[in-house]
């Protein structure tokens, strides 16, 4: 692509790099953007660079954060003894979403995959036992991918916690909520019916 | 089009390449049960038969990557194969896109796991390089065992899927302990219980599985050669003798020094032996054809059981391989004594001609 200015390439190049974002779709941005006031593309400037740099990660359950604590493990409403693990803020986002849970989180930062060259040294894994040891939380509730790689961690921090821990959990497999049967795959269906739920729970808890 | 005759219940009416091998373009119509396909050396006998295997495996029987079976000079390539199964039609569209992407659709409706297409259109090969089934490695034993199993048994695949890919985890974690030089033999203990439950699994259905299947494979083995030899097989695994603890406790240091996992049921074989010698050491050429179509057509047998209705059979160049007496036989038995469609491949239409033309619904085809 040619560009009559270097000012103009450079700009590009950098909205390139993002996810999902071609050449093509970044000069349409930067082109955009060109057509602004200077203000307020010093704002947009000034407001990316200050979100990165001033950003905090929670110290205690490594969420996003404006402090050194973040808003949910601040929170005085919160059920603190009830630990939810998982595995990126995307995660902690589609559950907060649910307005179902109460208590608070842990962010793994990625799951166990020795392919990807991503062991445990390289998650937050040992910062969560500290937490788990001082905490002594009542319940730890693992909401992780059911991946290979998610059940490997999973199955890697329970074996450290044991015998500490009064209560691990993990969310639910099986049939999704307006799923139907007969799309569902073998081995989907086969963990529904092994996990089967007492009927008068299901119709509750709708 | 409707075919005539036609009590057999998976039939393969059309198929269409493009791009594919050397077809650039091409239509095919099989009107008939008994398809017999002539042509010279080269003219692409074979790659039709891979067709029709792709269209039921979504893979080649012949090449690893897909990029392979592309016609030279060009990208991507597109398989549609117009079954009747049951009387209902079944259209299966493979697409190789030029991106690389592989899409597979069975009446248009696109698969989000191939995995689900295998067992649906069963079908048997049946090609020269095959006997290396009985003088290869244990690698292709168990590749055979693994492909018809996964047909008659969705679970297994899905189990078996399970089990490579945790073996690669597992790999991948000895080869990182030997780059830190340090052995986290916590994780390995998780990785090593990932991995011994579809292990398990696995075993139990093999080993149920060819306790029956060798009965079949010896009976027809005695059928096809016309001999009483003492021809034995016996399902080899490690898991014999000790659990998947064991197994890991025993291989440990040596798991940790080669970086690979040395004991498994990915180390599973079919022992073959005559007499008290290994097969492959001292069976004739004829035997080990014999072994081979043994083999193959206990395949085909139970997958008939099972389905109800006989697989397709694709028989490439078979006349080179076994002799006048043998080849009647074995027709016989495929042509009359089954109503599978059946597709065969020779390079001599004469031969051809003479070989099927006893038969009744038979359909010719010359590629030139």
């Amino acid at each position: 692509m040619q560009l009559p200015s270097v000012l103009l390439e450079n700009a590009v190049n950098e909205f390139a790099r993002l996810p999902g974002i071609g050449k093509k779709t970044a000069l349409r941005l930067v082109l955009h953007l060109l057509k602004q006031d200077a203000t307020d593309v010093q704002q947009f400037g000034a407001a990316i660079t200050k979100m990165r740099t001033e950003i905090k990660f929670c110290r205690r359950c490594h969420n996003v954060a404006d402090t050194d604590l973040c808003t949910i493990c601040a929170s005085a409403s919160r059920k603190q003894n009830m630990i939810c693990v998982v595995e990126s803020l995307r995660d902690v986002i589609a559950i907060e979403t649910t307005q179902q849970y109460n208590g608070i989180y842990h962010v793994l930062g990625g799951v166990i995959s020795p392919l990807d060259g991503i062991g445990p040294d390289q998650l937050n894994i040992e910062p969560f036992l500290q937490r788990v040891q001082k905490e002594q939380p009542e319940e730890i509730i693992f909401a992780l991918n059911p991946t290979i790689q998610g059940d490997t961690t999973i199955y890697y921090i329970q074996k450290k916690l044991t015998p500490a821990v009064v209560r691990i959990t993990t969310i639910a497999r099986g049939i999704a909520f307006g799923g139907e049967l007969e799309y569902a795959d073998e081995m989907t269906l086969a963990r529904s019916l092994a996990n089967r739920l007492p009927v008068e729970n299901y119709v509750a808890n709708r | 089009m409707q075919v005539q005759n036609r009590p057999h219940l998976l039939h393969l009416n059309s198929i269409s390449l493009l791009q594919f091998k050397n077809y650039l373009q091409s239509d095919f119509q099989f009107r008939q049960r008994i398809v017999g396909i002539s042509g010279k050396n080269g003219i692409g006998k074979t790659n039709l038969l891979d067709a029709i295997y792709y269209c039921c495996f979504t893979k080649s029987y012949f090449t690893k990557s897909d990029a392979q079976n592309v016609s030279d000079g060009k990208q991507g390539f597109r398989l549609e194969g117009n079954f009747h199964l049951n009387n209902t039609p079944q259209a299966v569209t493979c697409v190789l896109r030029e991106t690389g992407k592989k899409e597979l659709a069975l009446n248009q409706e696109l698969y989000v796991k191939f995995s689900d297409h295998i067992g649906k259109f069963p079908c048997i090969m049946i090609a020269p390089d095959d006997v290396q089934i009985i003088t290869g490695g244990s690698e292709e034993r168990r590749q055979f065992l693994d492909t018809l199993l996964s047909q008659i048994d969705h679970d297994y695949l899905l189990q078996l899927i399970h089990y490579n890919k945790v073996l690669l985890q597992r790999n991948a974690l000895l080869k990182s302990f030997a780059e830190s030089r340090r052995v986290d033999e916590n994780l390995l203990q998780v990785l090593n219980e990932q991995l011994a439950r579809p292990g398990a699994v696995l075993f139990e259905k093999r080993r149920v599985f060819l306790q029956e299947f060798i009965v079949l494979v010896r009976k027809f083995y005695q059928q096809i050669s016309g001999e009483n030899y003492p021809v034995h097989l016996e399902y080899i695994s490690q898991l014999h003798s000790s659990s998947f603890k064991e197994l890991f406790d025993s291989f440990h240091e040596k798991d940790l020094a080669l970086q690979r996992t040395g004991g498994g049921v990915h180390r599973d074989d079919i022992a073959i032996s005559l007499g008290n010698a290994s097969f492959k050491a001292i069976a004739s050429q004829g035997q080990r054809k014999s072994m081979l179509f043994a083999l193959k057509l206990s395949a085909f047998e139970v997958l008939k059981n099972r389905n109800g209705f006989s697989p397709i059979l694709l028989l490439d160049d078979i006349f080179e391989k076994l002799d006048e007496t043998r080849m009647d036989n074995l027709l016989n038995w495929v042509c009359r004594e089954n109503n599978g469609q059946i597709f065969i491949t020779d390079t001599h239409p004469e031969r051809i001609h003479q070989h099927l033309g006893n038969f009744n619904s038979v359909q010719f085809i010359v590629l030139s």
